[in-house]
């Protein structure tokens, strides 16, 4: 008898590029919308966003990021997270789902939330390791001022 | 008074002013009096008649405002389905979207789709559709036309209608599922004035109130030509009533027709009249006028009416269509259009000349919009609640933001996460498999059943079945029946010592050799297995695997029955778990709902998610008032619940629900219960989208001859073989390595020697003695492989 038989383990499932990148991006984004929140509102998020570099991410996933990207930036976060639950429910595999609902719970102020979420991405990486090197900036954090995330924020 | 006339000319003016004088007389005194009185009484009489008659004025007018000012009606909440999102690769089979379409009211069509909720299906696999304008939480999604194609049971393309771009989602609007109904069974959609199209208005006016704008709420002209009419007829042919008359009958008054009711009528309209602008009044009139009957729900109002009959929007019907509207109001019921279409045409038709009369249509159209027919849709299929037990959830989780008078009357929208296909297979799997576990099992009779479903990850209730007849109303077994859980316990246990990696791996050898156990000065216990054999040595994943009961009471004496119960609220138990050491064979009760919950963060690898079924609440006009958002947390460390999840899989493949490996192909994983006597009968398993359970017992807690395997298992499965189901797929946590033992012992192995089976181990726990190990022989080696 063999437990591990009927069992899949560790395949490579998602593979996202160099997430300091993508929250360079984001932070620099967020700079950009407190200059000129019009200007950010006439993009496409799409364009500026993380999303289009994660290739691995099927486009109804992809469409639905750029949603709540696009809601996130017009401070509209309760909107942001019905979106990424839409993504989360075709899918719960996907790590970068979850630990953009921390990333709007954080902004939220919900650190609690913000923290689990995290944990719940952490839960689904199989291979990323900046990724789980965010989330766990953000479980680490005791408040929303030491999360790293926002101090960058607050720096630019 | 007058005098009496002379009766003849000849009498002599003297008698007769002797007469005259003497009557004065007599007159003059009784007069005086009478004035007197009169003047006394009546006047007091004349005060009392006006304060009575102001007082009761104020009384009547305070109704009014009342009514108008506040809540006029109380409109029904609705209760939505998901909604079906489409994607590239979503798996879905053509019947289920066609039933979907059905289900939303969508319309069939031969030739291209033309109008929003219409549909065409070309070679049973392409579909063409025109969805409607629909307002979700976040915000309102315009009719859009769509195809898509299906093969091999899976979306293979998603376009838009007349163009080649691809869309990537698209939301379907969601199956109306159930209403929550004010107790006067009234169902209505409000619509405001400017959105009623001109000539529904025009008609009405024309056949029910022309003067309408010119009047005071009474029209005596009107009573005047209804009287004469109905004197010309012998009978009653027309009625003199206003509009704002036949609104304050509907709003204020009683059916009965007295002339007490009549003056009320007429008094309450003429304040109506004076306290609210036209406008209001015949907005009033249009949302509250009742036009029909579906089942138990009276259809108020001409905008919930033009769904009712015709599946359309009341701004998009035709203009005969509005005038059959218009002629319901007469007698909705005489004339029926679905149960009397001549007598409903001849009416439309007399609505159309009366249309044409006041110049709405020309002679041309009058002469085409009669030839038309009816245009009536099918008749909506819901009617009354064929889903109590989901309403009744639905019921208690809102009932922590809304009471029970806010749910029945203020018009909520509530959009839930119920799958209908899966609530629709869940109904289908009960009543098939209960019949037949009564016909196979002799002891097997007066079953009971209640069956979960939830998205495994995100906990949310996709369907939930509470009786074997599902739309039966009343006792909620899912939520309700609270039950001894029997061996379902068994998982937390193992759990509980699996934390303790030091202590506990899955190698470990546990006795299974007789137990006895004091739990009072004079009583023992002496746990049983459930073959009443004893094994000797086990190991701790075959103990679980086989689901052995005195290796598990020993287990959970040695970690301790409050960490247990530690564990057991970790995982999602609210109830309270008593501390006796029966405790560890599920001697303790829970509800179907408590062992999801349970159930639900072994299958999301520790993160409880309450089990929730609301996704958001919208009001009456659509805007969003509450969102109940995916919340998480992580209450078990991911490793220690990898090991058993690893087990439970184990369970699907070789032991007590080993029938499940015949009959999947995909890797699950659950655990059985029975409990003393077989009174319940419990299976909790998932796969990798969802989990389910089910139980199986009778209402009088006698015994159903059935275990955990052989009747909550097999409903189980009945229902899975007619999901989606998606192969569990277990991410192996860091920490976590795999390593070779010897079945027997426990001992290291490697896979090469005869009874090695590979287990996970928390780092660090691994074992360091090595077991003796015997070659696996060629025809072993033939065995292992087609195992």
């Amino acid at each position: 008898m063999q437990i591990s038989r009927n069992y899949r383990s560790n395949q490579t499932f998602l593979q996202i590029v160099p997430y300091k990148q993508t929250l360079f991006l984001l932070l620099s984004l967020f700079l950009f919308t407190a200059c000129s929140p019009q200007a950010v509102l006439d993009k496409p998020a799409s364009g500026v966003l993380p999303v289009a570099d994660s290739a691995q991410l099927p486009d109804v996933i992809k469409t639905l990021i750029s949603q709540s990207d696009h809601q996130f930036l017009n401070n509209d976060f309760a909107g942001a997270l019905a979106t990424l639950e839409r993504a989360v429910r075709i899918n719960p595999r996907y790590a970068e789902v979850w630990s953009r609902m921390a990333q709007v719970y954080l902004k939220q102020g919900k650190i609690e939330q913000a923290r689990q979420h995290a944990k719940r991405s952490n839960s689904v990486i199989k291979n990323n390791d900046s990724l789980r090197k965010f989330n766990n900036e953000i479980i680490t954090s005791d408040s929303i001022e030491d999360s790293s995330v926002i101090q960058k924020e607050q720096a630019h | 008074m007058t005098n009496p006339k002379p009766k003849s000319k000849s009498k002599s003016r003297k008698k007769t002013s002797k007469k005259k004088a003497v009557k004065k007389k007599a007159v003059k005194k009784p007069s005086g009096r009478l004035r007197f009185l009169f003047n006394r009484y009546t006047l007091l009489g004349l005060i009392a008649f006006v304060l009575f008659f102001s007082s009761y004025l104020v009384y009547l007018n305070i109704q009014i405002t009342e009514k108008m000012s506040g809540r006029i009606w109380s409109l029904p909440s609705h209760v939505y389905a998901r909604p079906l999102e489409l994607y590239q690769g979503k798996h879905l089979t053509v019947k289920q979207l066609i039933s979907e379409l059905k289900q939303t009211e969508y319309s069939r069509v031969q030739n291209r789709p033309t109008k929003p909720g219409q549909f065409r299906v070309l070679n049973e696999s392409h579909f063409e559709i025109i969805s409607r304008n629909f307002t979700y939480w976040d915000g309102e999604q315009k009719s859009q036309g769509i195809r898509l194609s299906i093969y091999d049971n899976k979306i293979s393309i998603l376009h838009e209608l007349y163009s080649d771009k691809t869309l990537p989602i698209f939301r379907m609007e969601p199956v109306k599922f159930a209403g929550i109904y004010p107790s006067t069974k009234e169902d209505r959609q409000l619509i405001k004035l400017d959105e009623v199209p001109d000539d529904l208005v025009l008609a009405l006016l024309a056949v029910e109130d022309r003067r309408f704008y010119e009047h005071w709420g009474v029209d005596p002209r009107s009573i005047v030509r209804a009287m004469l009419a109905n004197l010309m007829a012998g009978g009653t042919v027309q009625g003199g009533s206003t509009l704002t008359q036949q609104l304050v009958k509907n709003l204020f008054l009683s059916p009965e027709r007295t002339l007490s009711r009549k003056i009320n009528e007429a008094l309450m309209a003429i304040l109506l009249e004076i306290s609210y602008d036209k406008s209001v009044i015949l907005e009033t009139y249009i949302n509250e006028v009742y036009l029909g009957q579906n089942g138990a729900q009276q259809i108020h109002g001409f905008e919930l009416a033009s769904q009712y009959y015709f599946a359309n929007s009341l701004r998009k019907l035709r203009r005969d269509q509005m005038a059959l509207l218009v002629g319901l109001v007469k007698g909705p019921s005489w004339y029926e259009p679905r149960k009397h279409p001549d007598r409903a045409k001849a009416r439309r038709d007399q609505v159309l000349k009366l249309m044409h009369e006041r110049g709405a249509l020309s002679l041309a159209q009058l002469n085409k919009y009669k030839s038309l027919g009816l245009g009536l849709a099918k008749k909506p299929r819901f009617s009354a609640n064929r889903f109590p037990a989901l309403v009744d959830l639905v019921k208690r989780q809102l009932k922590q933001d809304y009471n029970e008078d806010d749910l029945k009357s203020s018009g909520l929208q509530i959009f839930t996460s119920i799958d209908p296909y899966i609530q629709s297979q869940a109904e289908a799997s009960v009543k098939r498999v209960i019949s037949r576990l009564e016909k196979s099992y002799k002891q097997a009779e007066n079953l009971q059943t209640s069956l979960i479903v939830a998205s495994s990850q995100q906990g949310e209730i996709q369907a939930m079945v509470s009786d074997r007849k599902p739309s039966f109303p009343g006792f909620n077994r899912s939520l309700d029946a609270v039950r001894q859980i029997g061996s379902l316990i068994k998982p937390a246990i193992y759990l509980t010592a699996l934390q303790q990696p030091q202590r506990y791996t899955l190698a470990s050898r546990l006795d299974d050799s007789p137990l006895r156990i004091k739990t009072s000065k004079e009583n023992l216990w002496s746990p049983q297995n459930y073959d009443k054999k004893f094994s000797g040595d086990i190991l701790l994943f075959e103990a679980l695997n086989k689901s052995r009961n005195v290796p598990t009471v020993r287990l959970g004496l040695d970690v301790g029955l409050s960490d247990i119960s530690d564990t057991l609220h970790n995982l999602g138990v609210r109830r309270d778990i008593p501390a006796y050491p029966s405790m560890t064979l599920g001697a303790f009760s829970l509800s179907p709902f408590d062992v999801a919950n349970m159930y639900q963060t072994f299958a999301a690898n520790g993160f409880n998610v309450p089990l929730k079924v609301i996704r958001e609440v919208l009001n009456k006009d659509g805007r969003p008032l509450k969102r109940y958002p995916l919340e998480s947390e992580k209450t078990i460390d991911e490793k220690s619940i990898y090991l058993v999840n690893r087990v439970l899989h184990q369970v699907t493949q070789t032991g007590t629900a080993k029938s499940l490996a015949n009959l999947f192909p995909q890797s699950l994983a659950g655990k059985t219960g029975t409990t003393d006597d077989l009174r319940d009968s419990w299976f909790a398993g998932f796969s990798d989208n969802q989990l389910a359970v089910t139980w199986i017992g009778r209402d009088d807690n006698a015994s159903t001859g059935l275990t955990g395997s052989s009747g909550a298992l097999r409903l189980w499965s009945d229902l899975f073989a007619h999901l989606n189901v998606d192969s569990l797929e277990m991410i192996q946590p860091a920490g976590v390595n795999n390593v070779w033992i010897d079945a027997e012992s426990g001992g290291l192995s490697n896979k090469n020697c005869l009874g090695a089976v590979e287990l996970p181990f928390i780092q660090g726990s691994e074992p360091t003695e090595k077991a003796e190990c015997k070659s696996v022989g060629i025809i072993d080696q033939i065995k292992r492989f087609f195992k």
